[in-house]
């Protein structure tokens, strides 16, 4: 016992520890740790003084969200003032699935605890349950829109999950484009505070459906709209979607309609649900409003004509320009789509009748067509500026048939024969023996050269999309560049009545019309309307005043008493009190459908408006004459100009848009 | 004597016993109190109103006979004047029925009518409300339309035994399917931020580009019909004003209500007779 108490002692007086306020070995200790606590401090104010902007960046993208909501698009408008374009409001019931958070986890935990309590082994993982619990409860919402609209709707599981993972910031859609009476029922009967509620977002909308349809186009989704000068650039963003234009003016003038997105930023929990107020908050603002020179009622009384003239199934285009600016009155354009079916989109059925009616094409830009005699005006322009001929000599004697070059050379107008006629008179009753010389004398070349000068080769540079750029003026290089062949005399007499190789667009032809009409070679044609815009001036034509005095007579004479007079006589065609001018022409697309051709403009002494028409025939190598068939659509078309002129109180003009 | 300090926090700690006192009672109990709180509370309204009432008796009692024979007079002629009146309503009533029938104009056959007097008016910068003396006992439902003789008044929200609480229009909380007179497109309209002794106002939202509205050029509004529960053509209130939304897709509005909507001693409730 003694032993045990000594070695005890023993012991214990190495156990005690003797203090000293110094120990040597600890000084490492020290040295370490002090080394490790200002690696620590340095990192820290590192962090703090000099990462501050990097971790202030990383803190917003972990934390903020950004939402962008379009600006509606600005209206188009005719140049009277009205609404040919529009937006309407489009209502639909969404869910902010936000504000649901907690009941999506209360509702997860009662379906865990029915799982549990129902014994189940094959329990869901817990993504499922809360896949489960959402479309609970999204589906106990949609019951309640359901019981005020009486109708059974099902949530789309697919659809909700898909949104969720993406879209969380943004409304959930339950029903789309709601009825005046369905949103009128919601409107009563949501409550003011509730997670559902009635949301309006802008669609197009377009007062005369197929009217001015191709011109005017149409809008598709846009699903990345931008916001300029909105912050957030970096963050995530959620971005409704806005509308682009696809067709028309929509398509050209999209930077001008596009309105200005609007936005807000947000504040989300690690969940990813938004956090109200929002830190930035813009609303959207309409794009710009567009004026168009359309004058509707020209419009309107053209696409009238065209259905009942040349029939609903037929294809064909007619423009009036003004000629003094170039301003486009009416371009129509057969057959055509109703825009009203393109809101909020086309469906296939829609997609499939347009594909098969063929009628996606503006026929007036996009359509390249022969002539026919309404050529012969280029014709006797080039052979008078180059003296070919005289206005006051007869060139050759038409007996319906002429004999040169070792062939016959046919007079396809006229029953008769016309003899020994003088230039008004071939222009008039459009005797194609006067032209076969008049081109035969002038020679192909100089033919070629006029028609470029008059630009026919050319787009117009309209202010639309897909203007064709198949106009084509031939010559002998053209030909045997193209088809290794020499030209030949036969060619010539084509190309002087505007057959053969010859194409044009009715727009081409419009432009035509309206530079000879002001004498001049080119006609810029515009669809915006700048009121008080001044009046077009380009090169002369040339033509003295007598050539000019015997197209004119001959531009008359066609109308009185030459190729469009039968059927201009008519009651319903004539245009009381107005001297005008025009050309009838029947081009012969070999194979295909010919075409009705009318070009003039009025009046005739100062010259207001030019049109042009071109309606196919239905009947391959049919005679589908241009006195016939476009002739009278032209003179609805200055009916109803002059008539608005004579009478401009009997047509509403509403307000000017501003 | 406690310490100062304790006895400082006394009212706190008392407050803190209550409520945790409160958070202990039984979810059942909470319910029932907070559902029977209104109904234990609800007849010392009523019977305010009834002690207004008899007030009002005994200081007509106070007038002298002469005053009181003059006043039956006048009453003798008010009830001939009104006699003469009913009988005046009939044929019009006669005449209105035909004329809604040529028009196919909406009737209020589908309601019947249940007039209240209104026990308590409740205004304040949260809430605009009004209760009154008729509940459950007259079998007026939840949601019901009231109106008065300028129009729409609300529609009950809460249903107690003897009382109901009607919601003013001029309440933020709400909302109905309305249209312009003259106009087709139902709009929204919703009651608005009120102070307590400002004219009622409320709000419109969706309304048309077309329509136009200012102090100067009023426009009428009235129920759509549309939404369910107010027949149309009630009288809502006056349009003074439609502003273009920022984003151009419609326009904004305010709607001047009826100013007698602070003072109504008598109210009717619509109740349906065929209830969806």
């Amino acid at each position: 016992m003694a032993t045990t108490d000594t070695n005890l002692a023993g012991r214990s007086g190495h156990l005690v520890e003797s203090h000293k306020s110094y120990q040597p070995r600890v000084i490492f200790f020290y040295f370490v740790m002090l080394v490790l606590l200002l690696t620590l401090a340095g990192g820290l104010a590192y962090q703090q003084l000099f990462k501050t902007e990097h971790h202030r960046d990383s803190e917003r993208m972990q934390n903020q969200r950004r939402i962008l909501v379009p600006g509606p698009r600005g209206n188009l408008y005719d140049r009277d003032g009205r609404l040919l374009v529009g937006n309407r409001p489009r209502f639909a019931v969404v869910l902010y699935l936000d504000e649901l958070k907690s009941e999506f986890i209360s509702e997860a935990r009662i379906i865990r605890r029915n799982f549990a309590e129902a014994g189940d082994k094959d329990l869901p993982t817990r993504d499922q349950f809360n896949q489960l619990a959402r479309v609970s409860v999204v589906q106990r919402y949609l019951d309640q829109v359901n019981r005020i609209l009486r109708r059974d709707g099902t949530v789309d599981r697919v659809d909700l999950g898909r949104h969720f993972a993406r879209e969380l910031l943004l409304p959930y859609t339950l029903i789309d484009d709601l009825e005046p009476a369905a949103y009128a029922r919601l409107v009563e009967r949501l409550p003011v505070r509730s997670p559902l509620q009635v949301y309006a977002s802008s669609t197009r909308y377009y007062p005369y459906g197929a009217t001015l349809a191709h011109t005017l186009g149409y809008v598709g989704v846009e699903n990345d709209i931008g916001a300029e000068d909105f912050p957030g650039e970096d963050l995530k963003t959620f971005r409704m979607k806005g509308t682009v234009g696809r067709d028309g003016l929509e398509k050209i003038f999209d930077a001008h309609l596009q309105g200005e997105a609007g936005g807000s930023i947000f504040r989300v929990s690690p969940a990813g649900y938004k956090i109200n107020p929002p830190l930035e908050k813009r609303l959207p603002v309409q794009g710009k409003n567009l004026v168009t020179t359309i004058d509707l009622d020209l419009q309107r009384a053209t696409e009238a004509a065209i259905a009942q003239i040349a029939g609903d199934g037929l294809v064909g285009s007619a423009v009036a320009l003004d000629v003094r600016t170039g301003e486009v009155l009416v371009m129509a354009s057969k057959p055509d789509y109703d825009l009203a079916r393109f809101t909020p989109r086309p469906d296939h059925d829609t997609i499939a009748d347009i594909e098969a009616r063929q009628a996606w094409a503006n026929r007036a830009i996009s359509s390249a067509y022969p002539p026919g005699s309404t050529f012969k005006i280029l014709t006797a322009i080039a052979a008078m500026r180059h003296g070919a001929i005289d206005p006051d000599e007869p060139i050759v004697d038409c007996q319906g048939t002429l004999r040169k070059f070792n062939r016959g050379f046919v007079c396809y107008n006229g029953k008769g024969h016309h003899g020994e006629v003088l230039l008004p008179d071939a222009i008039a009753d459009s005797c194609d023996i006067y032209f076969y010389e008049a081109g035969w004398r002038a020679t192909p070349e100089v033919l070629a050269a006029e028609a470029r000068r008059f630009h026919l080769d050319q787009r117009t540079g309209i202010e639309l999309p897909n203007e064709t750029g198949r106009m084509l003026i031939p010559d002998a290089a053209y030909k045997d560049r193209v088809r290794g062949e020499k030209w030949f005399p036969g060619d010539t007499a084509n190309m002087a009545i505007g057959q053969g190789d010859v194409l044009v667009t009715p727009l081409g032809m419009a432009c035509f019309a309206a530079s000879v009409a002001r004498g001049e070679l080119t006609t810029r044609p515009t669809l915006v309307h700048r009121p008080g815009a001044p009046r077009q001036q380009t090169e002369s034509i040339g033509l003295n005043p007598r050539q000019r005095a015997a197209l004119l007579a001959g531009l008359e004479g066609c109308v009185t008493h030459g190729t469009a007079a039968k059927t201009l006589a008519l009651p319903d065609f004539q245009v009381p009190g107005v001297r005008f001018g025009g050309k009838t022409g029947t081009a012969q697309v070999p194979g295909k459908k010919n075409v009705a051709w009318f070009i003039c403009f009025a009046p005739l002494e100062q010259p207001e408006i030019a049109v042009a028409v071109a309606i196919e025939g239905d009947t391959p190598n049919e005679e589908y004459g241009g006195g016939r068939y476009a002739a009278p659509i032209a003179s609805t078309i200055l009916r109803q100009y002059f008539h608005k002129q004579a009478h401009p109180a009997a047509f509403v003009t509403p307000i000017k848009p501003e | 004597m406690p310490p100062q300090r304790l006895d400082q926090a006394r009212p706190f700690l008392t407050l803190a016993v209550v409520v945790l006192a409160w958070l202990l009672v039984p979810v059942v109990v909470q319910t029932f109190t907070r559902a029977s709180f209104f109904e234990l509370q609800a007849p010392l309204a009523v019977a305010a109103s009834y002690a207004r009432d008899l007030k009002d008796y005994w200081s007509l009692r106070l007038h002298t006979n002469s005053e009181l024979i003059e006043a039956g007079r006048d009453l003798a002629r008010l009830n001939a004047s009104y006699e003469d009146s009913v009988a005046q309503n009939l044929s019009l009533q006669a005449e209105i029925g035909r004329l809604e029938e040529l028009l196919r104009l909406p009737t209020y056959a589908d309601y019947r009518a249940e007039h209240a007097r209104v026990v308590r008016r409740d205004f304040s910068g949260w809430w605009q409300r009004l209760v009154i003396r008729k509940g459950a006992n007259y079998g007026l439902p939840l949601g019901a339309p009231v109106i008065f003789s300028g129009g729409v008044v609300g529609r009950v929200t809460e249903v107690h035994a003897y009382t109901a609480v009607v919601e003013l229009i001029s309440n933020p909380g709400v909302r109905l399917a309305a249209v312009i007179e003259g106009e087709t497109q139902p709009i929204s309209f919703q009651g608005g931020i009120n102070a307590t002794f400002d004219p009622p106002k409320g709000v419109l939202e969706f309304v048309p580009l077309n329509v136009f509205a200012s102090a100067a050029q009023p426009r009428r509004l009235v129920t759509s019909g549309l939404g369910g529960i107010f027949p149309p053509g009630l009288n809502l209130g006056t349009v003074t004003r439609v502003e273009p939304s920022l984003d151009g897709l419609y326009k904004n509005g305010e709607v001047l209500l009826d100013p007698r909507l602070s003072s109504l001693t008598e109210v009717t409730v619509l109740v349906p007779l065929h209830p969806e």
